[in-house]
């Protein structure tokens, strides 16, 4: 654990170098924001309410979406393709360290810092600019930080898993951009799925994609009854256990593979 | 006039060799060429019908219906293909940057900027165009407009000049590396902006928004102006070949002063491992 | 051949503290420090000199030699090339040179070797008759046809560096630039590689400016040498001269029947190892003859031979001043 410990702390420091880079983000990041907020304004004109949603806690939304995906940034993908590439990883493997344990927490690491340099400067941003995004209902609040740790694993697995392509094809770029669309359109992080036809949103249901974004959302500005929450945390849940299955399984057969193979 | 044709030609010869060498480094990885065939035509293609879908919810966007729509965002498409094609490496200039890859273009002798985008031309930008050419297809006959020739030659020439726009937008993001020496890719939030910005109309933003589009970051001549043109959509706006040669000319400019920011950046270029 | 004038070049370092409240720190405050990596460097390079830039790590040698070859714009001063500036028309003076550096490449990585050629005859505009004859001339000396059709990533660094050099050649420019260029290379690469330098420099009168660690090149190529550290010229003349000028000295090297050594007022003994003892003296203070006859007086010797300053001791004394 201790080892753990120190990768997260060495991780925070080295993101903490590129003080361009994060004000470049913050900048980048609210200009997305406000532009969807806007999105969202100028769509809403002279309707209230949408799919029982209404244009206030849709601006919420756009705010809380933009500071959760500050905690749904993973590099775990680039760093498995990075590793077969460079024929390195047999020998990371051999470490006295568990590979895909490094990578999470270097990934912990780095969000522990976005937390400071993005998460905050956005939401505060977003609270003076937009809109101060109050919780629904605040009673709902220990349902929505169980359903941001799940996204953020079910994020993460999702991302290791494509990650672990890199055995496949070598060069696995393409299938990570294939990765990133599926979440950035399917998981309601720029526009919710209940505003898709139902047959598209009732399929959409059963990926595990808008279980990233769209249900701690979802809670976050109450749409629907807590029954109907409850019911979907527990389809994240089981899709949280289906990709840790895969996950092991996936891992376990590349180790095999990489050390009869020596990469 | 016989030299400037002379070096235009020099350019253009090389260009040749370095698309052929493109294609040759293609063919020698054919699963990439599966990979991006599968990746770029499903982001335009789930792109749009999130479109659809929003317009089913909320009925026509500002006025916009389905039909100008679809040929909105099938231009917009268009020119983000071009501009993958030629002006992607923007978007990784910081790496370049801080690994030194620009030593290689300054000990030779044409053009670094040149150089730097077309020694890494991407052809997997192709992949791009398809979505984008049966969008706007789908688009033309689903809004009515009256294909002609001069229609065509409008079409091609703002294509031309939208695709300088967003390419000098990416050559003034990437160039800030050379001051900052760091290697940010934007390339995720840089699309993501122009997504929202020119696949739907930009009147349906508040005016100080669509002012700085429009005169700052003139995002708004990529697609909306054009389209807004090409389809008789008011907003003060002459139809014809006028839009049309604004529009290229916009983009002449903003290629101009991004060419001219890039070279500024490349007298503070320190090389690597000083 | 080339003109440096006055050369200077600074950086501006950001100062950046320990630990992770160093890095919350740099966030907000802007410590910056300017370094002078070179320092008002003058000197004129002839036509058809091979010059070798030796400095320690850091010393400002890669800096100024990528000035000289038009990558990095100088703070101040000038660089000219076949008596233009390269700053101001980088375009036309690259024409007249080329670049190797040893740790990188410029071959095309993924596709066979001839296509890279095939490019730069392109850039450079060079004759089908120039180019085959050229790549004739490069053949004889590097043997480098057999290497054409390979694909660069399949290559020994040894083969690549071949590659770089012959790629460099093509357009046959008048000045080539090697920044450490047999870095890493065993010794049958360094030697052919040394070969080739020598040959191009006799055959086509190239002028030749490296840099480099290893005193086999220097040994074998440099007729002049030019000594850096912290960014400021601390000799330039040919090897004999400045080893006369800095390194004065030479060493007799006495073997005794015991471990016992006597010393000498005139010189000092810098090593002694069993039977046998090192003594340093200065040329002009007195001479080997003196010593073995004061010596020998004491006791008696069995053995005796005298050593020249060479250049590990030049560069000993150049680094440590």
């Amino acid at each position: 654990m201790k080892k753990y410990l120190y990768i997260i702390k060495t991780q925070i420091i080295k993101s903490m170098a590129y003080e361009f880079n994060v004000y470049g983000n913050i900048i980048m990041q609210t200009i997305i924001m406000i532009t969807s907020a806007y999105f969202w304004r100028a769509l809403y004109t002279g309707r209230s309410v949408v799919d029982g949603v209404d244009v206030g806690s849709m601006q919420i939304y756009i705010i809380i979406s933009s500071v959760l995906s500050v905690l749904l940034i993973t590099n775990v993908e680039r760093r498995i393709g990075r590793s077969v590439e460079k024929g390195t990883v047999a020998t990371d493997m051999m470490k006295p360290i568990s590979l895909f344990g490094m990578f999470l927490a270097e990934d912990i690491g780095s969000i522990i810092a976005l937390i400071f340099q993005n998460m905050l400067p956005i939401l505060l941003i977003g609270s003076l600019m937009i809109k101060i995004p109050v919780m629904a209902d605040i009673s709902d609040l220990p349902m929505f930080v169980i359903a941001v740790l799940e996204s953020f694993l079910i994020n993460w697995l999702i991302a290791a898993l494509f990650g672990m392509t890199a055995f496949t094809t070598i060069n696995n770029d393409a299938l990570i951009q294939v990765k990133k669309h599926l979440i950035r359109l399917l998981s309601g992080s720029i526009i919710p799925i209940w505003f898709f036809p139902e047959s598209v949103s009732n399929v959409l249901s059963a990926l595990p994609f808008v279980y990233i974004y769209q249900l701690p959302l979802s809670i976050y500005i109450g749409r629907g009854d807590r029954a109907e929450m409850i019911s979907q945390m527990r389809i994240q849940f089981i899709w949280l256990v289906i990709l840790s299955v895969l996950f092991f399984y996936v891992q376990r057969r590349i180790t095999r593979k990489v050390m009869v193979q020596g990469g | 006039m016989s030299k400037l044709f002379d070096t235009l030609r020099h350019y253009l010869d090389v260009t040749g060799q370095e698309i052929k060498i493109a294609f040759m480094t293609m063919i020698e990885y054919p699963s990439n060429i599966v990979g991006w065939l599968i990746s770029n035509p499903l982001q335009f293609i789930m792109g749009f019908a999130i479109i659809k879908f929003v317009v089913e919810s909320f009925g026509e966007i500002n006025g916009w219906n389905y039909g100008q729509l679809a040929f909105l965002y099938g231009l917009s498409v268009i020119s983000h293909a071009l501009s993958m094609i030629f002006f992607v490496q923007g978007w990784f200039m910081g790496w370049f940057v801080i690994e030194g890859d620009f030593d290689r273009y300054l000990t030779r002798p044409l053009g670094v900027m040149y150089q730097f985008f077309f020694t890494n031309i991407n052809i997997f930008g192709i992949t791009d165009l398809i979505p984008g050419v049966i969008v706007f297809i789908y688009g033309c006959a689903k809004s009515g407009v009256q294909v002609s020739f001069l229609f065509m030659v409008q079409v091609i020439i703002m294509l031309i000049g939208a695709t300088l726009i967003r390419g000098g937008i990416y050559i003034f993001l990437g160039s800030t590396s050379f001051h900052t020496r760091s290697a940010v890719d934007f390339g995720q939030y840089t699309q993501e902006i122009m997504d929202k910005t020119t696949m739907y109309p930009l009147s349906m933003y508040p005016e100080s928004m669509q002012f700085i589009l429009t005169y700052l970051i003139p995002v708004g001549w990529v697609s909306f102006y054009p389209v807004s043109s090409l389809l008789g959509i008011d907003n003060g706006l002459s139809g014809g070949m006028t839009t049309a040669f604004i529009t290229l000319a916009v983009g002449l400019l903003v290629m101009f002063l991004a060419g001219a920011y890039f070279n500024l950046g490349l007298k503070k270029y320190e090389s690597a491992g000083n | 051949m080339i003109d440096v004038k006055n050369l200077n070049k600074d950086y501006t370092v950001k100062q950046k503290g320990a630990g992770l409240s160093g890095a919350l720190k740099g966030l907000v405050t802007r410590n910056t420090e300017v370094v002078h990596a070179v320092k008002n460097l003058s000197f004129h390079i002839d036509e058809g000199e091979i010059v070798g830039f030796i400095g320690p790590n850091g010393a400002g040698k890669s800096t100024t030699i990528k000035m000289m070859s038009g990558i990095l714009t100088p703070t101040s001063g000038s660089v000219l090339i076949g008596g233009e500036d390269i700053t101001k028309h980088r375009k036309e003076v690259v024409r007249n040179i080329g670049v190797v550096f040893g740790q990188r490449t410029q071959l095309n990585w993924d596709i066979r070797l001839g296509e890279t050629f095939e490019l730069l005859k392109h850039i450079y505009r060079i004759k089908q008759t120039d180019y085959d004859k050229t790549l004739d001339v490069m053949n004889d000396i590097l043997g480098i046809k057999e290497l054409i059709d390979k694909p660069v990533r399949q290559m020994s660094l040894g083969q690549r560096v071949k590659g770089d050099l012959v790629a460099s050649m093509l357009h046959s420019p008048k000045v080539l630039f090697l920044d450490e260029p047999t870095i890493g290379l065993d010794v049958s690469s360094k030697y052919s590689l040394r070969t080739f330098i020598k040959e191009i420099n006799k055959v086509k009168k190239t002028t030749i400016v490296l840099t480099t660690h290893d005193l086999g090149d220097i040994q074998e190529l440099c007729e002049r040498l030019i000594i850096i550290n912290h960014g400021v010229m601390m000799e330039d003349g040919n090897l004999k001269e400045i080893t006369e000028r800095i390194a004065p000295y030479k060493t007799l090297v006495v073997e005794y029947y015991d471990e016992e050594a006597p010393e000498h007022d005139k010189c000092e003994i810098i090593a002694h190892e069993g039977n046998v003892a090192r003594y340093r003296f200065t040329k002009s203070e007195t001479t080997a003859a003196d010593i073995i006859a004061d010596l020998s007086t004491q006791k008696s010797l069995k053995d005796i031979s005298i050593e020249e300053a060479g250049i590990d001791d030049i560069i000993k004394i150049a680094y440590g001043s």
